[in-house]
């Protein structure tokens, strides 16, 4: 039997002057679900389009299983389904209709292409919207529809660039079911995304990706290993105060917007929620919060983003 | 819900050859009718009325229209029609995918990226054709033409369409921005309408310019298209199939080129 694992080598895209992608390697094995992490900007998208043939390698390889996706994109075509960030063109089309003639021009028949949307439409309770127009559905079951047409008769490979934007935390859920029956039924995922704690609890190993290099690759786990035994300490800074000068006993800190976040040990709590409950006398900090590590953390250290950009969005996480 | 695991099917080999072809060119131009359903009746209507609406134009010209210009003008709204339809419509149609961010999704399908232009090519004749009718029917009527139609009118009417699509197409596809695409278009609708001899007779034109005319396709696609359409209107045909063959061949190598590259 082939081994139909996904390896990009030393994978490099150059636009003039800018590397979007340098020397990136990495593999995604049958069954496994494998996040690709990033702030935005950071290569996720032009590596992604180099492997379904949008766009071309500067230097470096892309293979899948015994094919060379880069001499040969129609090839890369076939085996590879890819869900796209942008918007997809259903809008004249009910929502099974384009599920099936999708799993149609991927290669299906039409009886397996009906089953498998009638049990995709179940599982995501899209039933209400079978017959629906494209363009009088919302945007989250836009997604959804997406998601459907592109596992109807998906690839070796599926490649889904955030594919719960936009959807309900509900249907979030039967969504990330889905995405593992892909990877448990033998395809290999590839999940572009960066909602770090979404990821972390359903991707089994990831890679982070900042300025085009990949800085970061192992299981949600492993990449905490080195926060283990740590505490997250959160400070929401007055708006207009410069960082504090951190206390011998952060690890280190990042600031994004008008937050600070630092990395404590466990036996410093006590010590730490007293220096914060001091720059808050001080009315220097608004607000403060200790909390476990997670993933986002070791991202935020990797990168210097948080996971969701927008600074409305941090109070909002608060 | 569903409860036990799935059956997936992955392909395991990559389908190639003229089956697979005309297969996915089949499934493509459902793909492209379908996501054109809502806004075809409308786009087929206004055709016709463009169509027939300049077929009846050209009366405003002569006070009593002799009946050789008549035919002239009627057979060369024919044309324009025909032409309008891949230059202008189709890259606006490409133009709107590109805003709309869909284009990605339509070149990761997984068929030939050639029997996506044939289906739009396919597309753009369903477009175009009701148009070119109405126009030779209202003209008819109008104006009481002595049309003879030949079978040659069949090979006049595709290589028009295919070389006008395919322009189009690889004009869209080639250049990122819509909006300069549609600059060009225009530019080249606004040279075809006034300075091409479609509907003006090429000695009108200056020496310079029928010249270079005969080097490019309009004014050959007009003499086909007259052949098929008319008897004694048009004496020599033969040496612009050849030109328009030739720009047919080029049109379609060239737009293969521009949606078969990657950057």
């Amino acid at each position: 039997m082939d081994d139909w694992t996904f390896r990009a080598d030393r994978v490099t895209k150059s636009f003039g002057e800018l590397r979007a992608n340098d020397e990136i390697t990495l593999q995604v094995r049958p069954g496994e679900v494998y996040g690709l992490l990033g702030p935005n900007g950071a290569g996720k998208t032009t590596l992604v389009k180099q492997i379904i043939g949008l766009l071309k390698p500067t230097s470096g390889a892309l293979t899948l299983g015994p094919h060379d996706l880069v001499e040969d994109p129609d090839a890369a075509r076939q085996l590879c389904s890819y869900l796209p960030q942008a918007q997809m063109p259903i809008d004249s089309f009910g929502a099974q209709q384009v599920m099936k003639l999708t799993g149609m021009i991927r290669g299906g028949d039409t009886i397996t292409v009906q089953r498998r949307s009638d049990e995709l439409i179940d599982a995501l309770d899209i039933g209400e919207w079978r017959n629906t127009l494209g363009m009088k559905l919302s945007g989250g079951v836009k997604r959804l529809v997406g998601f459907a047409m592109v596992t109807v008769w998906p690839g070796r490979l599926v490649i889904l660039d955030e594919p719960t934007n936009d959807v309900d935390p509900r249907r979030r859920r039967l969504l990330w079911e889905q995405i593992r029956r892909l990877g448990d039924a033998g395809a290999s995922v590839l999940l572009v995304t960066h909602n770090v704690l979404e990821a972390e609890k359903s991707v089994d190993r990831l890679a982070i990706i900042n300025d085009g290099r990949l800085i970061a690759e192992g299981t949600p786990s492993s990449l905490k290993a080195q926060d283990r035994g740590r505490m997250r300490l959160q400070l929401m800074m007055t708006p207009g105060h410069d960082t504090p000068e951190m206390p011998p006993f952060v690890h280190h800190h990042t600031r994004v917007g008008n937050n600070v976040m630092a990395t404590v040990g466990e036996s410093d709590s006590a010590q730490a929620i007293g220096w914060a409950q001091e720059m808050m006398g001080l009315g220097e900090a608004e607000e403060y919060a200790l909390a476990a590590t997670t993933l986002e953390d070791v991202y935020i250290r990797l990168t210097g983003h948080r996971s969701e950009e927008e600074p409305a969005n941090i109070e909002a996480a608060m | 819900m569903t409860g036990g695991p799935m059956a997936i099917h992955a392909p395991s080999s990559v389908r190639t050859g003229w089956a697979h072809w005309l297969e996915s060119y089949v499934m493509m131009t459902r793909w492209e009718l379908g996501s054109l359903r809502l806004l075809l009746p409308l786009i087929v209507a206004l055709q016709v009325i463009i169509g027939g609406g300049f077929a009846l134009g050209i009366g405003l010209l002569f006070e009593d229209m002799p009946a050789r210009n008549a035919l002239y003008l009627s057979t060369g709204v024919t044309v324009v029609t025909l032409i309008t339809v891949g230059l202008v419509l189709g890259p606006q149609l490409v133009g709107n995918r590109k805003i709309a961010g869909t284009y990605d999704f339509m070149w990761s399908l997984p068929v030939p990226r050639t029997t996506q232009a044939a289906a739009w090519t396919t597309v753009n004749s369903v477009i175009a054709l009701p148009g070119m009718v109405a126009a030779l029917l209202i003209a008819d009527w109008r104006y009481d033409l002595p049309l003879h139609i030949s079978l040659s009118i069949v090979p006049a009417v595709l290589l028009t369409i295919v070389t006008a699509t395919m322009v189009g197409y690889a004009f869209a596809h080639a250049i990122p921005r819509p909006m300069i695409t549609q600059l060009i278009t225009q530019l080249l609708i606004f040279f075809i309408l006034g300075f091409a001899p479609i509907n003006i007779p090429p000695e009108n034109l200056p020496a310079w310019l029928a010249s270079l005319n005969d080097w490019l396709p309009f004014y050959h696609m007009a003499v086909v298209i007259r052949g098929g359409l008319t008897d004694g209107l048009i004496t020599d045909v033969g040496s612009s199939y050849l030109v328009l063959t030739l720009y047919t061949a080029a049109s379609v190598a060239v737009a293969a080129w521009v949606i078969g590259r990657r950057d």
